[in-house]
């Protein structure tokens, strides 16, 4: 009798326990269903959409977000660089190369809830593409450090994780059919803080 | 040993129904989803900032640092929604989402008439009657039809450098959210 109580509650509690954890996993790992990947780059172009997966209407109504529309833009966020390594706010950045057409766009250093990394200062860790110089052949590069650097300058802070968020705004991309083929910078790392 | 492994088995089995309808749960029961969040915030037909100006919590996270957002809450149930804003911005866009946070339709700038913001949505029974005859002050609006009841439409607006961010809130705040009847 005690025999199969104590069965029954391993069986109930690997259920629950098991369920539960599973779900709180799915919705905490920042790739998952419905992401795309280019390059370093992952975006959802299905998140708040209604043919949105299951696992993806979850976070949604967790996170209380309002996803950009198909018409408005989409979002990339990069969480590595280009070799893999976790990007970090102590470390140098040059994100380097072609990005796809949009009427413009923005580029900013995020912490790990995804808001934009507080500077401390009046500059905003954040640059769009009507501010950037770009090169001959029509590319960008941009340098992301704490220290001002030449050219282009993405402004971080602190120490830490850190993600990078690039956002298209009005772009053919943002339909289903536009995101095969598209470029997106690479992102190099060029020396950290000791 | 034999019914310790049984009861694993089941409780595996138990976990994958867990998973499935915990999923399916979180939706309907979350208390953090927009929806929710904007109703403590504030009204029915009320712009609301999603960023307080005086800093602290956001009320919904629009995220991108470059952009000011406003959003109002509505519902077609009880008649059409007029969305408006005078002025003009370099870029703006309009979503409008479902009660759960789905975005059904979104619009910017370009598709709109001389670049300025007037939008109504309405139901596709609410639509025949405005067909039949269009009041005039609807003339020029950008019609959304969309079968759903309750939503929010969230008006977001470009800020190119700080020297815009003072004209782009006056436009955000002159924003309106307004139930027109029949």
């Amino acid at each position: 009798m005690l025999k199969r109580a104590v069965l029954t509650l391993i069986a109930l509690a690997i259920a629950i326990g098991g369920g539960a954890a599973s779900v709180w996993y799915a919705l905490h790992i920042q790739k998952g269903a419905g992401a795309i990947t280019i390059g370093t780059w992952t975006a959802f172009p299905d998140i708040g959409t209604p043919e949105a997966d299951p696992y993806t209407n979850a976070r949604v109504a967790r996170e209380g977000v309002l996803a950009l529309g198909r018409a408005e833009g989409l979002a990339f966020v990069a969480e590595h660089d280009s070799e893999g390594k976790p990007l970090a706010r102590e470390c140098v950045y040059r994100l380097e190369g072609q990005l796809p057409t949009a009427r413009f766009w923005t580029l900013y250093a995020a912490d790990q809830s995804l808001d934009a990394i507080e500077t401390g200062k009046s500059r905003p860790a954040a640059l769009q593409s009507h501010q950037v110089l770009r090169e001959a052949d029509n590319s960008v590069r941009i340098m992301a450090s704490s220290r001002p650097a030449p050219g282009n300058w993405l402004l971080t802070a602190g120490s830490g994780p850190m993600y990078f968020v690039l956002t298209f705004y009005d772009t053919p991309i943002a339909s289903s059919t536009g995101l095969s083929g598209i470029e997106l910078p690479r992102i190099v790392r060029s020396g950290c803080d000791a | 040993m034999r019914s310790l492994l049984y009861a694993v088995l089941v409780g595996l089995v138990g976990a994958g129904i867990v998973h499935i309808l915990v999923l399916m749960m979180v939706p309907e029961l979350s208390e953090r989803d927009a929806w929710s969040r904007l109703s403590m915030a504030s009204d029915l037909y009320r712009m609301t900032p999603l960023e307080p100006e005086t800093g602290g919590q956001p009320v919904v996270k629009s995220v991108d640092p470059l952009f000011l957002a406003v959003a109002c809450r509505f519902d077609i149930g009880e008649g059409m929604v007029q969305v408006k804003a005078p002025g003009k911005v370099p870029f703006w866009s309009v979503s409008i989402y479902d009660r759960n946070g789905h975005n059904i339709y979104s619009f910017n700038d370009h598709s709109a008439t001389n670049a300025t913001l007037d939008a109504v949505a309405l139901t596709p029974a609410q639509m025949l009657e405005v067909r039949r005859q269009l009041p005039d002050d609807l003339d020029g609006s950008v019609f959304v039809e969309t079968p759903i009841g309750e939503g929010i439409v969230v008006l977001r607006a470009f800020v190119p450098d700080e020297s815009w961010r003072p004209e782009v809130s006056q436009f955000l705040r002159q924003s309106t959210c307004e139930l027109k009847e029949l």
